[in-house]
């Protein structure tokens, strides 16, 4: 699994910890990670991915439909579960402002055997660590 | 001069001073199977 998913793009280091059943990614520089592929390569490792939690910087942005996104590149940006920290965040949509958040974007659902790895990730904020 | 000087300096502040980018830093998954 861990060569599979160094082969990914962006990815430039991937710990494994068989006791605690823990992957850990660290992106390239330039931070330009897909997320999105990188579960759903995790998972054609042959293993099961119960949570995913990354932690960013990024800006906030509102999308056409007025809901909040968090983004990290011009072409990345993760919708907002809405939570407390989220709604701490929507003042400082659309300005300049960078914040570092720490958040999930995966958790498994109880009693689904096969995670449904196409559909969008949502960010779920669990800690707004820097706002600058 | 005092103010080439100043200039010059700022310039140089701008081009040494890491930029600050937005980006993905880390990130950690729980797994379940691995062998």
């Amino acid at each position: 699994m861990k060569q599979h998913l160094q082969r990914q793009s962006g990815v430039q280091n991937v710990d494994v910890s068989l006791i605690d059943g823990k992957v850990e990614v660290t992106p390239k520089e330039d931070g330009q990670i897909n997320t999105a592929q990188l579960l759903k390569a995790t998972y054609d490792s042959g293993v099961s991915v119960s949570e995913l939690d990354m932690t960013a910087r990024g800006k906030i942005v509102k999308e056409s439909s007025g809901n909040i996104e968090f983004q990290t590149a011009p072409n990345q940006s993760f919708a907002l579960t809405p939570n407390e920290l989220s709604k701490g965040l929507e003042p400082l949509a659309g300005t300049p402002t960078e914040v570092t958040v720490r958040g999930q974007l995966y958790k498994k659902s109880s009693g689904k055997k096969k995670a449904d790895t196409s559909a969008p990730l949502k960010l779920f904020i669990l800690e707004v660590e820097k706002k600058e | 001069m005092k103010r080439k000087n100043l200039a010059v300096l700022l310039l140089l502040g701008c081009v040494f001073v890491p930029k600050l980018e937005a980006q993905i830093k880390h990130i950690e998954m729980r797994v379940e199977g691995m062998t």
